[in-house]
């Protein structure tokens, strides 16, 4: 095993997922601005727990149960994964499997890069474990074996994923298949268990998951150190890592299954637009309804028929109703396991089920401008060099936008409306204005984003940007749906909150359509 | 009768890498124009600069007498521009590519029939034309582009490298209707990299080098400037003219402008 090849590619593959961060400055003004929208929840969410600690008479055995069930779905989660064998990017594949270099040496690099770049991601967890202990003012102690107990967990995962990935590549068969189900299935059982009211509790079995959710819970409780627990988990690591050691001696590079590359800082767009064909293939397989056709009564007309032929073929639509679908449930089940206060005596779960599709339609923009992005701007120099009427373009792209966006979840709101006899006025006119600010400040980002100066910026990060632009500029619409929800106003200043909305709404997309259509024309390609 | 194409002293850097420096091209009407040069040299700047994908740092760029840096936009109805990497919409079928690419320039409805079944027909694309384009080969994505760039009938022609990709009935094809739309009056600007392709179709040449224009006219022209012999080929000037111009500084490169018209109409020999 050699020190400088493990290096070599570990800063290879750091340089790859990071690489968009060195082609614009922009980028890491961006992330800046992502760390520090995190920071708020990551601060509430240590005041939760912290309060919960402080609190008498809770029962930790929940606590352990909880968490323990958490981490083995995540668990269960990455064994899912294994079922595709070891992956690699093609990159990979072409010039590094290709040079002389040992398996273990590609692992050890390929976990090492897998490690930085999450805690990339799940930076809040670290910022939440340093509150914690500050403000619970735990010994150094705990603080080094909470930390401790967590890298291990993380490892384990890792070495899991890595043994188990390469198992399934060597040999692809049913046994292997069994084996991977099984676990999967020993890990979930309790938690099904307790559903069906089986005596079956995570808290009795010696699981990672659950020797790592004691030694937290009892850290933070201040239950003292639990040596059985760590070095419960310590042999569990032990005896993945020898696992580990023997699959790494197997010759698996022939055997890995390619993935395209997908970096959310990567601003390139080849690898997914190579995705979207793929998409392109699956859903042109249902009938092609609509097709496009000159019989259209204007260019405006049709330019939005063939805006949403494209948002079907390539899937777009389907993800926005899948996605709608997923947030009518979520908000179904908290609605539904609400405590009920005195004081709102009269909560709805409807109306509660309305004003959070409202909420999270902001997030529906961002898909449907991410994936216009992907499968059609590199196509608009079509119309550029064609002096196309770009207003028409930008009006059609809009328009499609801000139709598919509100359309799904008005039709939602409607029916519930109608079925439990509420008035769906504010409901639908906060899913009209999230979506006509979320589309025109979306799509005026991302093509500021790609302005040429621009270009590098990765457009996880230009999303993310434009989300808390959309966010801020709707300040005054939340405001009044708010006051309009909260105090016993009538109808009629209903009315009038709903006219104030709608124009700020329009405004904006005015503003922000006008601002795009001068962008769009310098754009170089 | 003044040029179809005109860039004057035009400049164009990407991030302090300095692409096209002063570089003057003219072209006529009613030829088929080269651009030949080596890798990186400027042709596909020059071409995104005419056809309004790029932006010049500075110069003066007029197409059919206009001057493209104060009136953008209406000069492109009369161009059709195909790119060297042709990205279309996958999600769309041939047809319905042809039929958008109508409409946006603003085509009536008749004309756009007529024309997309004349080309899908040239170009060999009958049972492909209710094909989504994300099934077609490199080569038929090529002459989509190329159909997609003629709907409108323009009156100049720009080709970023034309044959890549393109099978070799396809390519005569292609050269008969440069053909055909010069003996029209019209005009085809092309870049490509075969030299020996460029030395039968077009009837002049322009060698771009380090961002400018070393030389530029028919064949005899650039025997002359290069001092080569009587049977010299295209390739053998252009290698003599470029290795002349490696060996000066980039500063001092001087720009061999010619104004040579009366060439032949068509083949640069």
């Amino acid at each position: 095993m050699r020190l400088n090849i493990i290096l070599s590619l570990y800063k290879f593959k750091i340089k790859s997922f990071f690489g968009a961060f060195r082609a614009s400055k922009a980028n890491l003004a961006l992330l800046l601005v992502y760390i520090f929208s995190l920071l708020p929840s990551a601060f509430s969410f240590s005041i939760m727990i912290v309060d919960a600690v402080r609190q008498n008479g809770v029962n930790i055995e929940t606590y352990i149960e909880v968490l323990s069930a958490g981490l083995s779905f995540l668990t269960a989660f990455i064994l899912f994964l294994t079922f595709r064998g070891y992956t690699a990017f093609e990159h990979e594949q072409n010039f590094v499997f290709t040079s002389p270099i040992k398996p273990i040496e590609f692992l050890i690099a390929s976990i090492l890069a897998d490690l930085t770049t999450i805690l990339v991601f799940i930076y809040p967890l670290f910022a939440i474990y340093t509150l914690i202990v500050l403000w619970l003012n735990l010994p150094f102690s705990s603080a080094i074996l909470i930390l401790s107990a967590m890298l291990i967990f993380v490892f384990l995962l890792f070495l899991l994923k890595s043994s188990l990935s390469i198992m399934m590549s060597l040999q692809r068969n049913l046994s292997a298949k069994i084996t991977i189900s099984a676990m999967i299935f020993l890990l979930l059982f309790p938690s099904i268990s307790s559903a069906l009211n089986l005596p079956l509790k995570y808290s009795i079995l010696p699981y990672p998951s659950t020797l790592l959710a004691k030694i937290l819970v009892g850290e933070i409780f201040g239950l003292g150190f639990q040596p059985l627990d760590f070095l419960g988990l310590s042999i569990c690591f032990l005896l993945l890592a020898s696992l580990f050691t023997a699959f790494s001696r197997e010759n698996f590079f022939p055997l890995t299954r390619r993935v395209p590359f997908v970096s959310p800082f990567d601003a390139s767009i080849r690898m997914q637009a190579l995705k979207m064909e793929r998409s392109i293939k699956i859903f042109s397989r249902v009938p092609m309804l609509p097709t496009l056709n000159l019989e259209s009564r204007s260019l405006l007309a049709f330019l939005m028929k063939k805006e949403l032929i494209r948002m079907i073929r390539e899937g777009s639509l389907f993800t926005v109703i899948f996605m709608y679908l997923i947030i009518s449930f979520i908000a179904a089940v908290i609605s539904a396991y609400s405590p009920q206060d005195p004081q709102s005596a009269n909560f709805q779960p409807a109306v509660f089920i309305m004003f959070f599709l409202g909420t999270y339609s902001l997030i529906v923009p961002l898909i449907l401008i991410s994936n216009w992005r992907i499968s059609d701007f590199e196509n608009l120099w079509v119309p550029i060099t064609s002096g196309a009427n770009m207003r028409a373009i930008i009006r059609a792209l809009l328009y499609d936008f801000i139709m598919v966006s509100s359309a799904i979840p008005a039709a939602i709101i409607l029916i519930l409306a109608a079925i439990y006899g509420i008035n769906p006025l504010m409901a639908l006119v906060l899913v009209a204005s999230t979506s006509i600010v979320g589309c025109s400040v979306n799509l005026y980002v991302m093509i500021k984003s790609l302005a040429s100066k621009r270009r590098g910026v990765s457009s996880a990060l230009a999303g993310w940007a434009s989300m808390l632009l959309s966010a801020l500029l709707l300040t005054p619409t939340y405001s009044l749906i708010f006051l309009s929800q909260y105090l016993k106003l009538s109808e009629n200043v209903h009315v009038l909150f709903a006219a104030v909305i709608l124009l700020h709404s329009a405004l904006v997309m005015r503003v922000f359509s006008g601002k795009t259509e001068k962008n769009i024309i310098y754009l170089e390609f | 009768m003044n040029p179809i194409i005109e860039m004057v002293d035009v400049w164009k850097s990407y991030d302090g890498v300095q692409a096209l420096r002063g570089l003057n091209l003219y072209v006529q009407r009613g030829e088929i124009f080269g651009l030949i040069g080596p890798n990186g040299a400027g042709k596909t700047t020059t071409l995104k600069i005419i056809v309004g994908l790029l932006k010049m740092d500075r110069g003066v760029v007029r197409v059919n007498g206009v001057d493209i840096g104060e009136e953008p936009y209406e000069y492109k109805r009369i161009i059709g521009y195909v790119p060297e990497s042709v990205s279309l919409p996958d999600y769309l079928t041939v047809e319905e590519f042809l039929m958008y690419s109508g409409k946006i320039k603003e085509v009536p409805n008749e004309k756009i029939r007529e024309r997309m079944n004349y080309f899908i027909s040239l170009f060999e694309l009958r049972e492909k034309r209710r094909a989504l384009i994300v099934s077609l080969s490199r080569g038929m994505r090529q002459k989509v582009a190329i159909a997609s760039a003629l709907i409108h009938d323009p009156y100049l022609l720009i080709l970023d490298e034309p044959f890549i990709g393109i099978d070799p009935v396809g390519q005569h094809i292609l050269k008969e209707l440069f053909n055909e739309r010069v003996d029209e009056g019209k005009t085809v600007l092309i870049s490509t990299h075969m030299l020996d392709t460029a030395e039968r179709i077009c009837s002049r040449v322009a060698i771009i080098y380090r961002g400018q224009n070393i030389a530029s006219g028919n064949l005899e022209d650039l025997k002359q400037i290069s001092r080569s012999g009587e049977n010299a080929t295209l390739e053998e000037v252009f290698l003599k003219l470029t290795e002349e111009a490696r060996e000066q500084p980039v500063e001092e490169t001087v720009e061999k402008k010619r104004s040579i018209f009366g060439f032949p109409r068509r083949g640069v020999s």
